[in-house]
């Protein structure tokens, strides 16, 4: 038993010596990350993008009041503007990037709603990013929303001035019916009975139009409102929400890098011809291998956290012990995909390449970008092969929602990498026999 | 560093018969069959590509015969346990430790998976000592000369106190000079108990084995010890000649009348000649005497050693001569 863990640690000292062999590689794997997230912070305030916007109208006649209406029924993310008179250039100008949006004020609007039609606005935009056109669009439909609403408000108002007139005929249409009402013979039941019906129609007009006057223009054009509330303990801001998905992505990156450069690297060296005539066993190597980049890992793991955590101030709203866990499972897991390309990797070349390849693959089917909900079902069994997946969830629920490490996702990763585990001690134990024994 | 095995049986610790590796059509190792006994250094010699490497992970369970049988201290090496591994160590062609860690830090790995009791540093530095790298313990690999790395492989070699050592090539691209150190090295070790089989392409190193086994294009052409080799070589002791007058045909013709004298004299100049003979020691007083009858003055007569290039020569001569 001695002997097995002597050989097993064997690892231990040598890995870490020509880890600390780098210094430079050590601050970089520690900084590096930090750094990304602090600069990332920065780049990312919580604001929406304000878009530089010009309205062109063409009809130079038109009043400015007018002008107004259109030009300050805007959201906060229109903002720099500027009125035109010309389409052309203002075109010529967005081709240029010179301003984000024109927006084409109709030139007979009133006219053209006078004859029961719509008037449209016209938006052009210079983006490619399918995620800026639609947020162009939210914008945009924001924005005719709160010309509608401005002018619905406006019409409200108006009349609600016209109704004060049209209360006050009601008024002395009231008090006449009373007075008919005091001068009717006694004994023409049939009469009085139809003033009164009268009187009751007529104050009940008055009572609906003195309300209509009483209400706000902007309750009677948008009478409900939305108020959106999280069940979650806090809201967070967008560096907040990428910390634990940023801490996974570097953490599953750090540990396939360092593994599946590992053994291709003893490979090609020729050691393993010396491993395999030495008593050290293909279990023996792999298990000191896993346990030493998990001890290194974990160490830089959890600098890289607290500096996350106490340092840029990220929330950290469950427990430790289940974030440790996670990120354990996270690790091991990794480590077991970077042997694996190790051990499938014929150069250093080929081995960073599978690892940057997985670190694409994990971007952009890890839940880290889009939402995996949106994704198509088929591919999403894609998602759930790659640690960094798992450990996206498990850091979010943990850190953000203050939730216990979800079992589910805990045993599926555990699964995964145990099976990696498997996989990487079969392959190693046939890649030393075929490499000498078979040729 | 410990004192090995003085005490073990006699006998053999390798032993092989017909043992042959193909790769494909091509015949690496072709039907060797030899044996080396135990405390003995076994030099396998022969030139780059014959198959000395390859018969070395053979024996060393790297590699699966593709025919013929192996037993390396009694055992198949195909089968061998972690005990079995422990007792072997290996000096592999080339430098494969790592150049990034110091020579401390390579020899410490070594030690740590070949299973070395934890509390090791005085044996570590008694092997730093015996290959004369203590003082550059601290150096990186990668900062030592190409010696100093075979000396560090040397070190890792022996960390576990094997009782077979393979050494493959162990002096190839080092100096001269530090090549006679590494043979001094390797006699120690045989002193201390433990049994080398070495492989080189020095022709000249065969004189400090115990044995020779002569390799070329797959095949072992003989095992014998150096001596012996320049006999089969020439067909006997080679004896040098010279005399102070003119060495005629007649002379020669009757030195070679002579019963001990093997083929015809070769004449070297006009008063200097080789004789082949059966045995040196006793053929050398009867030639003072034929010498003397033929009225030659004998300036200096005595056994050459010829050089090993020159046998490995005409051994494969005559090889190819015979096949």
């Amino acid at each position: 038993m001695l002997k097995f863990l002597t050989r097993i640690f064997s690892f231990l000292n040598k890995e870490i010596a020509e880890i600390f062999r780098q210094p430079s590689l050590i601050l970089l794997l520690v900084l590096g990350p930090f750094l990304l997230m602090f600069l990332f912070g920065l780049g990312y305030p919580d604001e929406n993008r304000t878009l530089r916007t010009v309205f062109v109208m063409e009809d130079q006649s038109t009043p400015p009041e007018q002008v107004n209406l259109f030009t300050e029924s805007i959201s906060p993310t229109i903002a720099e503007i500027k009125v035109e008179h010309n389409q052309a250039d203002a075109l010529a100008r967005l081709a240029r990037n010179a301003v984000d949006l024109v927006i084409v004020i109709p030139a007979d609007a009133v006219e053209t709603i006078q004859s029961n039609q719509k008037a449209a606005f016209l938006i052009y935009h210079n983006e490619v990013d399918p995620f800026q056109i639609a947020y162009i669009y939210s914008v945009s439909s924001i924005y005719v929303d709160e010309v509608n609403r401005r002018i619905l408000e406006s019409a409200t108002e108006q009349g609600q001035g016209s109704a004060g007139e049209f209360q006050t005929s009601l008024e002395d249409a009231i008090a006449k019916t009373q007075q008919l009402r005091q001068t009717l013979p006694v004994g023409d039941a049939n009469l009085a009975t139809q003033v009164d019906e009268l009187l009751k129609t007529l104050n009940d007009a008055h009572d609906k139009l003195r309300q209509f006057r009483s209400m706000s223009s902007s309750v009677i054009v948008n009478p409900f409102t939305s108020d959106v509330s999280g069940i979650t303990p806090e809201q967070f801001s967008p560096t907040d929400f990428f910390a634990p998905a940023v801490i996974v992505l570097l953490l599953q990156h750090l540990s396939i890098t360092f593994a599946s450069l590992s053994i291709v690297r003893e490979r090609r060296s020729g050691i393993m011809e010396l491993f395999k005539v030495s008593p050290l066993t293909a279990f023996e190597i792999l298990l000191g291998k896993f346990l030493t980049y998990l001890f290194f890992e974990m160490i830089l793991a959890a600098i890289l956290s607290a500096l996350i955590v106490w340092g840029l101030g990220i929330p950290m709203l469950g427990n430790w012990w289940h974030y440790g866990l996670a990120v354990v499972i996270v690790l091991f897991t990794s480590l077991g995909l970077g042997f694996l390309i190790s051990l499938i990797s014929a150069t250093d070349t080929q081995a960073v390449q599978y690892s940057m390849l997985l670190l694409l693959a994990s971007i952009f089917f890890s839940g880290f970008l889009l939402d995996l909900r949106l994704m198509w079902k088929p591919i999403t069994a894609l998602a759930w092969s790659l640690p960094a997946t798992y450990g996206i969830r498990m850091l979010q629920d943990i850190m953000l929602r203050g939730a216990p490490i979800p079992l589910m996702i805990f045993g599926g990763i555990a699964l995964i990498g145990i099976g990696l585990f498997v996989i990487d001690w079969l392959l190693l134990r046939k890649n030393i026999e075929i490499q000498y024994s078979s040729t | 560093m410990n004192s090995t095995k003085n005490n073990k049986p006699e006998g053999n610790v390798v032993e092989t018969s017909e043992l042959t590796k193909k790769f494909g059509e091509s015949v690496a190792v072709d039907a060797v069959s030899m044996q080396v006994p135990r405390g003995t250094i076994f030099g396998f010699i022969g030139p780059s590509g014959c198959g000395k490497t390859t018969t070395v992970r053979l024996l060393t369970g790297v590699y699966t015969p593709t025919s013929g049988q192996v037993s390396v201290l009694g055992k198949n090496p195909v089968n061998f346990t972690k005990e079995d591994r422990e007792k072997i160590g290996y000096l592999m062609q080339h430098f494969v430790l790592y150049p990034d860690l110091t020579v401390w830090e390579n020899l410490n790995f070594a030690a740590s998976f070949y299973g070395v009791n934890p509390f090791r540093r005085g044996h570590l530095r008694k092997l730093l000592d015996f290959v004369e790298l203590r003082s550059d313990s601290n150096k990186r690999a990668s900062q030592l000369s190409g010696g100093m790395q075979r000396r560090l492989g040397l070190a890792a070699t022996l960390v576990h106190n094997p009782e077979l050592l393979f050494l493959d090539e162990p002096t190839t691209g080092i100096d001269p000079i530090l090549r006679r150190k590494f043979w001094d090295y390797f006699k120690e070790l045989q002193n201390q108990g433990h049994t080398l089989f070495i492989t080189t392409q020095y022709v000249g190193e065969a004189a400090y084995c115990d044995l020779v086994g002569i390799m070329h294009e797959g095949k072992l052409l003989m095992v014998e010890t150096p001596e012996n080799l320049r006999r089969k070589a020439f067909g006997g002791d080679v004896i040098s000649i010279r005399t102070t007058e003119e060495i005629r045909y007649a002379h020669r013709h009757e030195i070679e009348n002579l019963p001990f004298v093997r083929g015809k004299v070769k004449m070297i100049s006009d008063q200097e000649i080789d004789v082949i003979v059966d045995d040196a020691s006793t053929a050398i007083p009867l030639l003072v005497e034929n010498l003397n009858t033929q009225r030659l003055n004998t300036e200096s007569i005595e056994e050459i050693s010829v050089p090993f290039d020159d046998v490995f020569v005409k051994l494969i001569e005559t090889e190819k001569v015979d096949a």
